[in-house]
């Protein structure tokens, strides 16, 4: 498209050579996209975005990116060198944005992904989507899971499928839980009840639904910042809340902790 | 700023998951453009009509092929003498109803394997109904433009009287390879196909492949950019309550996706990732709503299909389609939700 007469008819000099701009704009979106996906495999922030079990999806995209970006830029280099205009050679496609707009935007977002870092999602994000230790409609409920070793080994999401299949809080009593996530501060309840939360991924980000444990501070305890990350070890007790009866954590005791890598359950 | 950060998670979390899929899409519609020759898929399709719309649906598992690849193939199909019922079937279900889209469709849903066989079955039914509801109309022609009618030529008389030798035939003649001629006064589409049955070598077609996977992937991907934009955009900036109230009614939830497919206009091998972030909030009829009407006809769509048929056409299509998405996931709603 960038072919003109005389490009094609001779090798003139050099500077008469149109440069392949397009073909050049193609390889520079595919290289910054695999660069952008690379950067997130890397830093670990796929796991923010991500569930772990699709993640060589992501490593498969980001090489074949790379791959066709170096391909692109070696046939821009190749028909350089032999003075020919790069001919691009497709039928049957019916463009339906404008092509700069298209790599301009791509391009564009691929900038942005080098520069900007992923944040997990946090308690305002768990309040505002309906933090609860009931499973709704549509929520992942596995037909079976299997809890190994003692009580003290079940994380927040594990405690939470167990009430779903038997939600009676007083079976639970005087078991020991040890459990780590982040405080959300849940509007109504006493001074002294926070939420013990994490998100759940079953499939990316875009998915991703909260659970909690209320946990009961010990007495003259100073309410932690919401979001601050915390390991909680405590007592499973039955506490009513708004009315109804709830397992909760007692006789906790908070450590604070430093964000996972991994934020999520899954 | 929370909201804004969440929004942006989203957004990227939405593109890496669907990346994956597009490259595989555009790398199995790249290939197949190049290696599959659909003038022998035709010698094989059945006569029965009902048959024919059903094999025409079920081509997606050759061509997988996403609602922006399946109008040029079924552009070619009509315009190399398929029957109606064949193109028809292909336009609307080939999207929908292929392995890269159903193993998208899985990974996303793998908690709701219903939403996954819904999907394709109710894209199915609609698809063969619609196209048998077409192929009624004997003479496609007043409905396509006019390019493709030319290329169509003018309709085939009546077969030749059986007694009648084949050599006996009235019409200019280019002689070729021994035993076979090309007619001239064929129609123009299949004068072509005749004269070009050379395929290029095997490697002066890969670099074609690579041409046509940036190609798309750049058309795509800027597509994929904006859908990715707005689901990020309604899960965040517009109030729960509000989204919960409409996507937990059985008919408002429905409209609403159905919308939403309209308008999204996301390419069918990662739709199910913008649906599922919708999965906590819709009814299950209204994701199915979205994933069995969006791959059939949406606002990028329409621009497409204006290549190959008139504007009276589309309406029909788009009634149809919409109608029967709505009626089947609705009952979905009401009698298992």
């Amino acid at each position: 498209m960038t072919s003109t007469p005389q490009a094609n008819r001779s090798s003139r000099p050099a500077a008469r050579r149109p440069v392949p701009w397009q073909a050049l704009l193609d390889a520079a979106m595919l290289l910054l996209w695999g660069t952008m996906m690379l950067r997130f495999a890397v830093t670990g922030k796929l796991y923010l975005l991500l569930h772990p079990d699709y993640m060589w999806l992501a490593y498969l995209a980001l090489a074949l990116l790379l791959a066709m970006g170096i391909v692109r830029l070696g046939q821009v280099g190749l028909s350089y060198r032999q003075g020919r205009a790069v001919s691009f050679r497709s039928q049957e496609h019916i463009a339906l944005l404008p092509r700069q707009l298209s790599v301009g935007l791509l391009i564009a977002i691929a900038i942005f992904g080098l520069i900007y870092t992923p944040r997990p999602f946090a308690s305002e994000t768990a309040f505002q989507r309906g933090i609860t230790d009931v499973l709704g409609q549509t929520r992942s409920r596995p037909q079976q899971f299997s809890l190994g070793g003692t009580s003290g080994d079940r994380t927040i999401v594990d405690w939470v499928r167990t009430l779903n299949v038997y939600p009676e809080p007083d079976a639970y009593q005087g078991q020991t839980a040890k459990v780590t996530g982040f405080v959300t501060h849940i509007p109504g309840w006493p001074e002294n009840m926070i939420m013990i939360s994490r998100f759940v991924l079953t499939c990316c980000a875009a998915d991703a639904y909260p659970v909690g444990l209320p946990v009961e501070l010990p007495a003259g305890t100073a309410p932690p910042a919401a979001d601050t990350w915390l390991a909680v070890e405590g007592r499973m007790q039955t506490t009513v809340l708004e009315g109804k009866r709830r397992l909760a954590i007692g006789s906790a005791t908070l450590t604070e902790i430093p964000e996972p890598r991994t934020p999520y359950e899954y | 700023m929370t909201q804004l950060n969440n929004g942006i998670t989203l957004f990227f979390s939405l593109l890496i998951e669907a990346m994956p899929f597009l490259l595989i899409g555009v790398l199995f519609s790249s290939l197949l453009l190049l290696f599959v020759d659909e003038q022998k898929l035709l010698t094989v399709i059945p006569k029965n009509v009902v048959l024919a719309a059903l094999a025409g649906s079920l081509m997606g598992f050759m061509f997988p092929v996403c609602e922006c690849g399946n109008v040029p193939v079924a552009r070619r199909l009509l315009s190399k003498g398929a029957p109606t019922a064949v193109a028809i079937g292909f336009l609307l279900a080939a999207p929908a109803v292929n392995p890269v889209v159903f193993w998208a469709t899985w990974i996303a849903f793998r908690d709701q394997p219903e939403i996954v066989f819904l999907r394709l079955g109710f894209t199915l039914f609609i698809a063969v109904a619609i196209a048998l509801i077409f192929s009624a109309q004997a003479d496609m022609r007043p409905f396509l433009q006019d390019n493709l009618t030319r290329l169509m030529g003018s309709p085939q008389p009546a077969p030749v009287e059986p007694e009648v030798s084949p050599l006996l035939r009235s019409g200019t003649f280019l002689m070729q390879a021994p035993g076979q001629v090309l007619q001239l006064d064929a129609p123009p589409a299949q004068v072509m196909a005749q004269a070009t049955t050379v395929q290029p070598p095997l490697v002066a077609r890969l670099p074609l492949v690579v041409d046509n996977m940036v190609l798309e992937l750049r058309e795509l991907g800027a597509v994929l950019v904006i859908g990715s934009a707005i689901a990020a955009f309604v899960q965040v900036a517009i109030p729960r309550e509000v989204i919960l109230n409409l996507g937990q009614g059985p008919v408002t939830s429905i409209l609403a996706m159905m919308v939403l497919a309209l308008v999204v206009s996301i390419c069918s091998t990662v739709d199910s990732f913008f649906a599922l972030s919708f999965a906590s909030t819709f009814t299950g009829g209204a994701l199915l709503a979205f994933l069995v009407f969006g791959p059939m006809i949406d606002l990028k769509n329409i621009g497409l299909l204006l290549t190959v048929f008139k504007g009276r056409a589309i309406v029909y299509l788009f009634l149809l389609a919409a109608q029967l998405t709505f009626l089947l996931t609705l009952v979905m709603n009401l009698y298992t939700g």
